[in-house]
C-alpha cells in the first residue's frame, strides 16, 4: 500500500452495508423512537422520562460524569415546569440536533440526548473513567519529567496544552475505524509546522478504511509510506516531553483515543536513537551517550554475525592471543558456527519474549533460568562456545540500548539476516547485508521526506543534533526534515 | 509476487551455488605459526638438492598431556603444539606432504615467522619468499629470520621457561626490534629491498644456545644471498646509519678512545640521519650525518656529569666511538659489495635514470668515499645532583 493519491483501493468490503445505513440516518429526523430502535438490545443505555414536563433523557451511564449529569441535566430539569423547558433548552450548552446520525454519534461520544416536543438536544457531559497519569514503563528517563500519556485522548491533549501555552497549537479532530469510530487528534503548531505535511497526514488518515484501530503503533502502519519495511517510519512515544519537542521541531503529532502511544511525523531513522535524557544532561555527557548508542547499534547488528564469519571463514582476522582461546572453546562444539549462533540467538529471543509476557515476579525467574542455567550449562555441555555466549549476550544488551522498543525489535530481526549472510558468505555476506540495508533505508520515506535525513540528503548543520548533542547555543535551527517555514529556533548567542 | 520469487531465487542461489565449499571452520584448522626452511641432507643418488621444511602448529591443550607437546610447566597457558616436517623439492609440495601427517586442514593465514637455515640462506632465499608473497592469505608482515645453524633443529626444540617455541621467537624479535637491536624485517620490507635498486635486504639472525634462543645480530644479504653478519653489539650503530630511530640504547666502552675503564650507556636515543652525495670525477663522495640525542643512563669514569665541559667531552668521545665503528662497518660492507644502508638510493636520486642504469652500481659502490659525521647530544643525566 504505497501512498500515492488517487490509486488507493479501500481494503475491506465489510463496511459498505454500514455506510448505506449511515447515509440513511443522515436524512432521518432525530426522534426518540428512532434512537431507541437504533440502540435496541444495548442494555447499558439509560432512558429517563420526565412525563410531567414531556422530556426524555437518553445517555450511557458509564460515559458521563454523574456530577455533571446532576448539575447540568437532572437538577435543571426537575426544577422547571413544562412551559419553562423550552427556554431552558435554548441555553447554549444544549445543542439542538436535527438529524438522527449526529444524535447517535453524540450519545456514543458520551453526550446526553434530551428529547422534548419532537426536538432533540445534546449536552456534553462526557467523563470517561481512566487510569491516572503514571510514569512510562517503556521509555524511562533518569532525570526529566516522569509523566506520560494515558489511554484518554482528552487527558493527553491537556498534558500537551499545559506545556505549550500558545494559541498557535492547533488541533484537528479526525475519526478512524468504521466500527470503533476512534478519535484521532492531529496537533501542530501553526507557523512552525509545514502545512503540506498536515494536509498529507489528514488525507491519509481520512483514507483509512478499517473496522477498528487500537493503538498508535497500529495506526501508523496504516498511514506510513512503506508498510512492508521492517523499520517504523513514524516515531511513537509515550512521553509528553518528547511529543512536545517534536511539535516544537515542526513535526505533527497524532493522538489516537484509547492509546498512550502518540506518534510524530515525519520522522527520520536517527530520531529513534535519541532519548530525552540526552537533552537533560550536560551536552558533553549527552554526546557521549548518543555516540555510545550508535556503537551499540553496530554491535547489535554485527557482533554475532562477525563471530560466525570469522570462525567459519576468516581465521586470519583473529589476533594470535585470542586464536587458541576461541579454538579451544569451539573444539567441543558439534555444530558449525552458524547453527550454534542461530541456536543461541533464538534462545535469547525466547528468553526476552518470555520475560516480556510474564508478570514481573515470574520474569525474574526467567532471568535466572535463562541467564545462568542455560548460559552456563550450554557451555559446559559443549553445546556452544563461551565466546559465542559473550557475543550473543553483548549484542542482546546492546539492542536494549536503542531507546525505541519498536526500532530495537526491528534491528534484532535484521541481525538474524546478517548472521545467515555471514554463515553463507562470511565477511562478504555481512558487507552485502549491510549494503542492502543501507540501500533499503535510503529508499524509505516518511511522509514523503527522506527517512535518512540529515545524512541523505546531507545536511551537516543537522548532524549537531543527530550524531552528537551539541550545546544548546549551537542548536539554532529546526531540523530540515520538518521543512518549517520558521526554521530558526534559537536566537541566543553563546 | 514476482519480487518475492526473485528474492527467494537470489537467496537460493547464494546458498546453493557458493556451496559453502570454502569454509574454514576454526577448530578444524591447523594454523601454521612458524615455518622453517633448511637444505635437506643430500642423499647419495639424488641429483637435486631437496628442502627440509618444518612447521609448528599451536594447538589448544586437550588435557591429556600428550608427550609430543611443548615444555610442560613452562607457563604456556596449557597450549600444546604440533610439529611437522617434510622433505621435498618445493615449499608448496611440502604442504601436501605435511598435510598427510595431520587431521587438521593446514592454513597459512596465521603465519608469523619464517626461519631460514644459514646454509640455505647462503644459496639464496628468493624463490621461497616469492611463494610466500604470492599467497594472498599470508600477511606481508610475516617476519623473515635467519638461523645461525639449522632452523629445523632450533624450531623442533622445546625451551623450558619460555612460551611455545614459535611464539617465543616471534615475541623476542618483536621486542628487540623496538630497541633497534634487530631490524623489523617483514616479508614486505624484504621484497621491497630485494627489488629496489640501490639497497640490499637485511634480516635478524638468531641462534640456539642451550635452553634458550639468542639474537645473534643482523644478516646482510646481497640480493637474496646471505653474505655477512653484524654483531649484536654493533646493531645499534648500524641502525643509526640506516634510518632515523626514536628508541634505543647504546653502551660505549671508551677504552678505544684512550680512556681506560670508562664506560657510558646512553638510552632513549633519538637520532636523525641525513645523507649528502657529492659527485666527484666518476666517483662519489657520501657524507652521512647522524645526530643523536639521549640521556645518560650510566657513566663510570673520572669525569663529572654535572659539569658542562665534562659532558661535552663525553659527547665528543661517544661521537668518536660511533664514527669509528660506523666507518669500519661501511668499509666492511663495501668490501663485500653489499649496500644494506641504501646509499645507492641516495646516489640514484642525484643521477638521471640513464646514467644510473649505465653505471655498474655494485662495482662503483666498492669505491665510493663514505664519511660519517656523528654529533651526540646528552639531553639529561639523571635527577640526582650532588
Amino acid at each position: 500500500m504505497k501512498w500515492s493519491r488517487g490509486t488507493y483501493n479501500p481494503p475491506g468490503t465489510d463496511n459498505k452495508q454500514e455506510d448505506n445505513k449511515q447515509t440513511d440516518d443522515a436524512n432521518v429526523p432525530a426522534s426518540l423512537q428512532h434512537t431507541l430502535d437504533n440502540f435496541k438490545d444495548c442494555t447499558d443505555l439509560i432512558h429517563h422520562t420526565f412525563p410531567e414536563i414531556n422530556v426524555n433523557l437518553v445517555y450511557f451511564g458509564h460515559l458521563v460524569g454523574s456530577d455533571e449529569l446532576f448539575r447540568d441535566v437532572i437538577t435543571p430539569l426537575t426544577n422547571v415546569r413544562e412551559n419553562e423547558v423550552q427556554a431552558l433548552l435554548t441555553r447554549n450548552q444544549y445543542k439542538l440536533t436535527p438529524d438522527s446520525k449526529s444524535l447517535i454519534k453524540g450519545i456514543l461520544n458520551g453526550q446526553a440526548a434530551i428529547f422534548h416536543n419532537d426536538k432533540a438536544y445534546l449536552i456534553d457531559i462526557y467523563k470517561p473513567g481512566s487510569r491516572s497519569i503514571e510514569q512510562s514503563e517503556t521509555e524511562t528517563v533518569i532525570t526529566g519529567p516522569h509523566d506520560s500519556f494515558i489511554e484518554t485522548a482528552t487527558a493527553n491533549l491537556s498534558l500537551i496544552r499545559r506545556r505549550v501555552k500558545s494559541s498557535h497549537l492547533k488541533v484537528i479532530k479526525l475519526e478512524v475505524g468504521e466500527v470503533s469510530k476512534s478519535t484521532v487528534y492531529l496537533l501542530y503548531i501553526d507557523g512552525i509546522a509545514n502545512m503540506e505535511y498536515v494536509r498529507e497526514l489528514t488525507d491519509r488518515i481520512n483514507l483509512i478504511e478499517v473496522d477498528a484501530v487500537y493503538d498508535g503503533n497500529m495506526l501508523i502502519q496504516y498511514i506510513d509510506d512503506s508498510p512492508n519495511s521492517v523499520f517504523p517510519l513514524f516515531s511513537t512515544t509515550e512521553r509528553v516531553d518528547t511529543a512536545v519537542s517534536k511539535l516544537v521541531a515542526g513535526r505533527i503529532v497524532g493522538i489516537l483515543d484509547g492509546s498512550p502511544s502518540v506518534f510524530a511525523a515525519p520522522s527520520s531513522f536517527f530520531e529513534f536513537m535519541a532519548s530525552p535524557d540526552d537533552y537533560y544532561q550536560r551536552w558533553s555527557t549527552g554526546t557521549a551517550i548518543r555516540v555510545l548508542r550508535f556503537i551499540a547499534l553496530i554491535i547489535t547488528l554485527t557482533f554475532t554475525a562477525l563471530y560466525v564469519s570469522v570462525t567459519t571463514y576468516h581465521y586470519e582476522m583473529i589476533p594470535e592471543a585470542l586464536l587458541l582461546t576461541i579454538t579451544e572453546s569451539r573444539s567441543k562444539v558439534p555444530f558449525p558456527p552458524i547453527y550454534e549462533a542461530l541456536l543461541m540467538e533464538i534462545t535469547i529471543e525466547l528468553l526476552r519474549e518470555a520475560g516480556a509476557r510474564l508478570p514481573t515476579k515470574i520474569g525474574q525467574t526467567i532471568g535466572i533460568v535463562g541467564g545462568i542455567v542455560i548460559g552456563q550449562a550450554a557451555v559446559q555441555a559443549g553445546f556452544t562456545s563461551n565466546i559465542l555466549i559473550i557475543a550473543v549476550a553483548s549484542s542482546a544488551i546492546a539492542s536494549f540500548v536503542i531507546p525505541s522498543y519498536v526500532m530495537s525489535a526491528s534491528i534484532r530481526l535484521i541481525r538474524f539476516g546478517l548472521i545467515i549472510m555471514a554463515g553463507i558468505l562470511g565477511d562478504l555476506g555481512i558487507a552485502l547485508g549491510i549494503a542492502y540495508l543501507v540501500v533499503h533505508l535510503s529508499g524509505l520515506t516518511s511522509l514523503n521526506s527522506s527517512y535518512l535525513t540529515p545524512v541523505s540528503p546531507n545536511n551537516f548543520n543537522d548532524w549537531r543534533d543527530v550524531f552528537i548533542r551539541a550545546p544548546f547555543w549551537a542548536l539554532t535551527r529546526r531540523p530540515t526534515q520538518s521543512r518549517s517555514p520558521n526554521a530558526v529556533r534559537n536566537r541566543m548567542r553563546k | 509476487m514476482l519480487k518475492v520469487l526473485r528474492l527467494f531465487l537470489t537467496v537460493a542461489l547464494l546458498v546453493t551455488v557458493t556451496g559453502c565449499g570454502d569454509q574454514r571452520i576454526l577448530e578444524r584448522l591447523g594454523f601454521i605459526q612458524t615455518t622453517s626452511y633448511d637444505l635437506a641432507p643430500r642423499k647419495e643418488n639424488e641429483s637435486e638438492q631437496k628442502l627440509m621444511i618444518s612447521v609448528t602448529i599451536p594447538r589448544p591443550d586437550s588435557g591429556s598431556g600428550s608427550g609430543s607437546g611443548s615444555g610442560s610447566g613452562s607457563g604456556t597457558g596449557g597450549v600444546n603444539r604440533e610439529f611437522l616436517t617434510a622433505i621435498s623439492s618445493t615449499s608448496k609440495e611440502s604442504r601436501i606432504i605435511l598435510s598427510r601427517q595431520t587431521e587438521l586442514q593446514l592454513v597459512s593465514g596465521q603465519l608469523r615467522n619464517t626461519l631460514f637455515g644459514l646454509s640455505l640462506a647462503k644459496q639464496g632465499i628468493w624463490k621461497h619468499i616469492d611463494t610466500l608473497v604470492r599467497d594472498p592469505s599470508i600477511s606481508p608482515r610475516v617476519k623473515i629470520t635467519v638461523v645461525n645453524g639449522n632452523a629445523h633443529d632450533l624450531l623442533t626444540k622445546n625451551y623450558p621457561f619460555h612460551p611455545r617455541t614459535g611464539q617465543y621467537i616471534d615475541r623476542m624479535l618483536e621486542k628487540e626490534s623496538l630497541s633497534q637491536i634487530v631490524p623489523k624485517t617483514s616479508l614486505y620490507q624484504f621484497t621491497k629491498d630485494y627489488f629496489d635498486d640501490g639497497i640490499d635486504p637485511i634480516a635478524p639472525i638468531i641462534k640456539e644456545v642451550g635452553d634458550s634462543v639468542k639474537i645473534d645480530g643482523i644478516a646482510l644479504f646481497r640480493k637474496d644471498r646471505y653474505i655477512m653478519r653484524i654483531d649484536p653489539k654493533q646493531s645499534i650503530i648500524f641502525a643509526l646509519m640506516r634510518a632515523d630511530i626514536t628508541q634505543g640504547e647504546i653502551s660505549v666502552d671508551l677504552s678505544g678512545e684512550n680512556r681506560n675503564n670508562e664506560h657510558v650507556t646512553l638510552s632513549s636515543l633519538v637520532s636523525h640521519r641525513s645523507v649528502k652525495v657529492t659527485p666527484r670525477k666518476g666517483n662519489f663522495h657520501v657524507d652521512i650525518n647522524i645526530k643523536v640525542s639521549g640521556s645518560v643512563l650510566e657513566y663510570i669514569g673520572v669525569l663529572d656529569l654535572e659539569k658542562n665541559k665534562d659532558r661535552s667531552t663525553i659527547e665528543k668521545l661517544v661521537s668518536q666511538y660511533i664514527r669509528t665503528d660506523a666507518e669500519q662497518l661501511i668499509a666492511n660492507m663495501q668490501q663485500n659489495r653489499i649496500d644494506s644502508l641504501g646509499l645507492g638510493k641516495n646516489i640514484r636520486s642525484t643521477l638521471s635514470y640513464a646514467k644510473w642504469h649505465k653505471m655498474n652500481w655494485p662495482d662503483t659502490y666498492r669505491n665510493i668515499d663514505v664519511q660519517c659525521h656523528v654529533k651526540v647530544q646528552i639531553k639529561d643525566y639523571g635527577m640526582f645532583t650532588k
